[in-house]
């Protein structure tokens, strides 16, 4: 994505994640993204974005799940992973986002 | 080929898949793939399988080969066809619809709220699993 294009669209990661480990990916991989903390997942489940127990040691963790919303908050493009070691490719995203 | 040579490849195989795996994860062709690696552990135990059967004397690289590569390939498709999946479930995304609104604190201690993009910009929202 181009400076200007990325300077015209919000990136929010959700995780359930506390902000002070986000901030570290954030300041490791040097993302422009806003990172929010969906501490007790509460915006996960009320998406229907939760895979129950899938984490390492049982918990609730959500389904890697990104999504395009346009400018006036509807969707235009989502993708929720069915095996979590897969992920959108960033050139559909990118094409979601030109597409608007 | 001889029995060690076949072992060897095998070793190869299995291992460089892992080790090719690990470093490429962040290609998206790699890593939207994990399929690849159960399909190189597979040839991997095939190879190692022919090694024991051409094996005469020195058996021990061959068995320790098929051993390892037999491995990875049980828990790598345990892994890639069982752990990793993620249950299908209905989700209130739907095109064209929008979804509930939301507030959550930023790592700045800002609260976002998703209906003040509203009239804004557009926004990319990525849900992960987080590093616990």
């Amino acid at each position: 994505m181009s400076e200007a294009e990325r300077a015209g669209v919000e990136i929010i990661a959700l995780s359930p994640d506390a902000n002070e480990q986000s901030q570290k990916l954030a300041d490791g991989l040097h993302l422009a993204y806003r990172f929010v903390a969906d501490r007790d997942l509460a915006v996960a489940r009320s998406w229907g974005l939760v895979h129950a127990r899938g984490g390492p040691t049982g918990q609730d963790v959500p389904r890697p799940t990104t999504v395009v919303l346009d400018r006036d908050g509807v969707v235009r493009w989502f993708s929720i992973s069915r095996n979590y070691q897969v992920r959108p490719d960033p050139a559909d995203v990118l094409r979601a986002v030109r597409a608007l | 080929m001889t029995s060690g040579r076949l072992a060897a490849l095998s070793l190869l195989v299995a291992l460089g898949a892992l080790a090719a795996y690990a470093l490429l994860l962040r290609v998206p062709l790699v890593r939207n793939h994990p399929e690849g690696y159960v399909v190189a552990f597979a040839v991997a135990t095939g190879l190692a399988g022919l090694a024991v059967l051409r094996a005469r004397r020195r058996r021990w690289p061959a068995r320790l080969a098929l051993a390892l590569s037999g491995l990875l390939l049980v828990g790598g498709a345990w892994f890639d066809f069982v752990a990793a999946r993620v249950p299908v479930a209905a989700s209130v995304l739907r095109v064209g619809e929008r979804p509930p609104d939301f507030r959550l604190d930023d790592a700045s201690g800002r609260t976002v709220t998703l209906s003040d993009y509203r009239g804004q910009k557009p926004v990319v929202l990525v849900f992960y699993r987080g590093h616990w």
